[in-house]
């Protein structure tokens, strides 16, 4: 069974790259969302086993993202991956790879590295 | 004189009478007589001053003169001529006063007879060359005494009184008083004594009448025309064949034109006594042998000696021999050119600190105009040397401050300036960044997708995935630059990070055939700093050498722990420093033996975007960043060019002293 990914990036360019490079994989099913109000009740609908969330976007940032996914009990749970240009590889990597209590991912990444990401904290086992 | 001719000139307005005196002289067989007859005495005075005539022959009485005005009148117009009044009656007075208006002899009319009248002009002409030669010599005497200075005195005594004082003539001279004076009144010696001298004199006459040999003694008398003089008493005492005093002579000398040179002597002496002991500088002379003849108190106070030791010595009994061997080649060169020599110069007292003093030095001459010694007048300068140098330190630090006050003000515009690139930065790092993301998908999903990859297409993937890296780098670089952050220090130890950032890039090193060579001191104390932040310094500066030493050479790290001595600020250096002296820090150094950094590279090495490396290859933010990390953990860094060749980088960090704090708990 595929894992359900769903990305929110305002970058339409990346999600939709991002959304070929996992798929094409054939491992997973992914949702894009290029605004950040979307995200919950795309959620809803789509009930993915992992996010992958960018922090800098218009109207709504990852981080009102973030505070309306613990605000729902059925979303609370949820893993959060930021993938985000607005933090440095460096800062990243002194941190042990958790920013905010969640994992996090410096723009540009490698896909490798990204997967690895969604392998190691996605609810769903392989 | 029976040979000569008689000239004679006879005034006389009685034809009679000048006829019979004209017979009369004619009548004579010895003597020849030329007369000029005259008849009124304008024309006798006339007649005098045309021609010499050894006798004038006159009546008294003539039209235009009568009685004894006619005498002197022809007296004062004939004064070598003898002159012989005749008169009409025989009148006694008249006969006198004639004679002392300087008539020669007085004729009586019909009372004398040829043989009479030649005698009496014989003995006229006679009398007047006396009378000329006597008031001669009178004159002449006169002109004698007034010059004598000295006159003796004599006293005789009788049972050790004075009972005879006799005076020399000369006496007048010197005192204005004649011996006939002293001898009609005997206190006027002592009462022309100056009343100050008194004592003393009548000392000296005591105690030559006891019997007492004395020095002379100078003292002052009044003059009788009320002058002060001067005069030297010399007594020699007298003694009869028995040995007993019997008086004594006293030789009195007038000198007051001495005393007068001698008080004008000592005053002048005086005046340039205390002209050189008051001047406030210091006044020597040497002779031609280098030896004082004569020193002010002042250099007397210098040099410690009082003068009469001083004198006779040189500068090498005193000075410093370099110094005097100093001084006396400027004498020398004093007497050899005759110049006056003025110079600056040292000079240290035998107990003294060193002063600068202001010195002249000129020749000095005898009477004939030989050089016969040098005379130094030096003054000490160095207070004023002192406030100069103080002025010149004021001056030097005012400049300083205004430096540092500019300093920082380009501080604060770059502050400022790095503070609105900081938010740039963010803002471009984050929109480059983006699009970055987005190609690394692009790239990915090709490199997946395309089903033919030939080498060519790998190719192209691979220089686009490396031209998103430098992207990626100089975004993250200029973010590195530009951020204020706060650093998550941890105490570190220096040695471990570079044994960690060497894992990273030893096959470098050895691909370029570089020697790595490392001096880490066993015992470093820890550093407190941010672990990657240090390691990207110590990577960048890596890198730099690996660039510098492309054909290979040999880089050397050495560590060290020291208390911070040195200024860190060197010629060619740029430098920040913010630890004081005496601070404990660790020192590390990366040595490479490449061409070294233009000076005119030095100087920009730490501003951003400056590279020498090819496009593409470096960003320029490399030492920007690294020094910005290494300022942000308080510690310096200094790039310099070594002697040797190749560059220099020397980064101090604050030791921690945390292993301190616990000994001292410890205790």
């Amino acid at each position: 069974m595929k894992k359900k990914v769903l990305l929110v990036d305002d970058e339409k360019s990346f999600t939709n790259l991002l959304k070929m490079n996992l798929e094409q994989t054939g491992r997973y099913e992914v949702r894009a969302e290029n605004w950040g109000e979307d995200a919950l009740p795309a959620a809803k609908e789509f009930k993915p086993d992992i996010m992958l969330l960018d922090i800098i976007m218009p109207r709504m940032p990852g981080g009102n993202v973030v505070a309306q996914f613990q605000a729902d009990p059925d979303m609370k749970d949820l893993p959060i991956v930021f993938l985000t240009a607005a933090i440095q590889r460096s800062t990243v990597a002194a941190h042990d790879g958790i920013i905010c209590d969640h994992p996090c991912i410096a723009k540009p990444a490698n896909l490798d590295e990204i997967i690895d990401m969604i392998e190691k904290h996605s609810v769903k086992a392989a | 004189m029976s040979e000569q001719t008689i000239s004679v000139l006879i005034v006389e307005d009685s034809k009679v009478d000048s006829a019979l005196l004209t017979k009369m002289l004619a009548a004579s067989a010895h003597e020849k007589y030329r007369v000029i007859l005259t008849t009124h005495l304008g024309e006798a005075l006339k007649a005098v001053e045309r021609a010499q005539f050894d006798v004038i022959i006159s009546d008294l009485s003539l039209p235009d003169s009568v009685g004894l005005a006619t005498v002197s009148k022809l007296r004062w117009a004939a004064m070598h001529s003898a002159i012989i009044v005749i008169s009409g009656t025989e009148d006694g007075p008249v006969a006198t006063q004639a004679v002392r208006e300087g008539a020669q002899d007085y004729l009586v009319k019909g009372q004398y007879d040829a043989g009479e009248l030649r005698h009496a002009i014989r003995y006229a002409i006679e009398r007047h060359r006396l009378q000329t030669a006597l008031q001669e010599s009178e004159k002449h005497y006169r002109h004698l005494l007034e010059a004598t200075t000295d006159y003796t005195y004599r006293v005789t005594l009788a049972d050790g009184k004075a009972v005879k004082t006799e005076h020399s003539l000369t006496c007048a001279a010197v005192t204005g008083y004649t011996p006939a004076e002293y001898d009609a009144d005997g206190g006027l010696w002592f009462r022309m004594v100056h009343p100050d001298d008194e004592a003393s004199v009548l000392e000296q006459a005591k105690r030559v009448a006891s019997g007492e040999t004395l020095p002379p003694l100078e003292h002052r008398i009044l003059h009788r025309d009320g002058s002060l003089r001067w005069v030297r008493n010399n007594v020699v005492p007298h003694h009869d064949e028995r040995g007993k005093l019997i008086g004594y002579d006293g030789l009195i000398r007038d000198i007051t034109a001495r005393k007068a040179a001698e008080e004008q002597l000592v005053r002048s002496e005086a005046f340039y006594h205390a002209l050189v002991e008051s001047l406030p500088q210091h006044i020597l002379r040497k002779d031609l042998n280098e030896r004082f003849t004569f020193a002010n108190q002042k250099f007397c106070d210098l040099v410690g000696r009082p003068l009469e030791e001083l004198i006779g010595k040189t500068d090498f009994d005193y000075f410093h021999p370099e110094l005097a061997r100093k001084y006396q080649e400027d004498d020398r060169r004093v007497i050899k050119s005759g110049q006056t020599l003025e110079i600056v110069e040292e000079n240290r007292a035998p107990h003294g600190e060193t002063r600068y003093v202001n010195v002249i030095k000129t020749p000095i001459h005898d009477a004939r105009g030989r050089t016969i010694g040098i005379q130094g007048i030096f003054w000490d300068i160095t207070e004023k040397m002192r406030s100069e140098e103080q002025l010149r330190k004021a001056n030097e630090d005012l400049r300083r401050s205004h430096e540092e006050v500019k300093a920082a003000h380009l501080q604060l515009i770059q502050a400022a300036k790095m503070e609105s690139i900081g938010t740039l930065a963010a803002g471009v790092a984050h929109e480059v960044k983006n699009p970055l993301a987005t190609l690394t998908m692009g790239i990915n999903y090709l490199d997946r997708a395309l089903l033919q990859k030939d080498k060519n297409v790998l190719l192209v993937l691979e220089e686009m995935r490396s031209a998103i890296l430098r992207a990626d780098t100089v975004t993250r670089g200029l973010l590195d630059f530009s951020a204020a952050r706060q650093l998550d220090v941890r105490p570190e130890s220096i040695n471990g990070l570079i044994e960690q950032t060497l894992v990273l890039v030893r096959h470098k090193f050895k691909e370029q055939g570089i020697e790595l060579v490392t001096n880490l001191a066993p015992t470093l104390p820890d550093v407190s700093v941010e672990k990657s932040q240090i390691q990207q310094v110590f990577v960048n500066i890596l890198m730099n050498a690996l660039h510098a030493m492309e054909q290979g050479g040999k880089f050397t790290i050495t560590t060290r722990a020291e208390k911070l001595v040195r200024s860190l600020h060197e010629e060619g250096a740029r430098t920040s420093l913010q630890m004081f002296r005496g601070e404990p820090v660790v020192v590390t150094t990366f040595e490479d033996t490449g061409a070294g950094i233009s000076r005119e590279n030095l100087a920009k090495i730490f501003d951003p975007f400056f590279t020498t490396k090819p496009t593409g290859v470096g960003t320029g933010l490399g030492l920007p960043v690294s020094k910005k990390i290494v300022e942000l953990h308080g510690g310096s860094i200094e790039v310099s060019n070594r002697i040797e060749g190749g560059v220099r980088v020397t980064i101090i960090l604050r030791a921690e002293r945390a292993h301190e704090k616990e000994s001292a708990a410890g205790r």
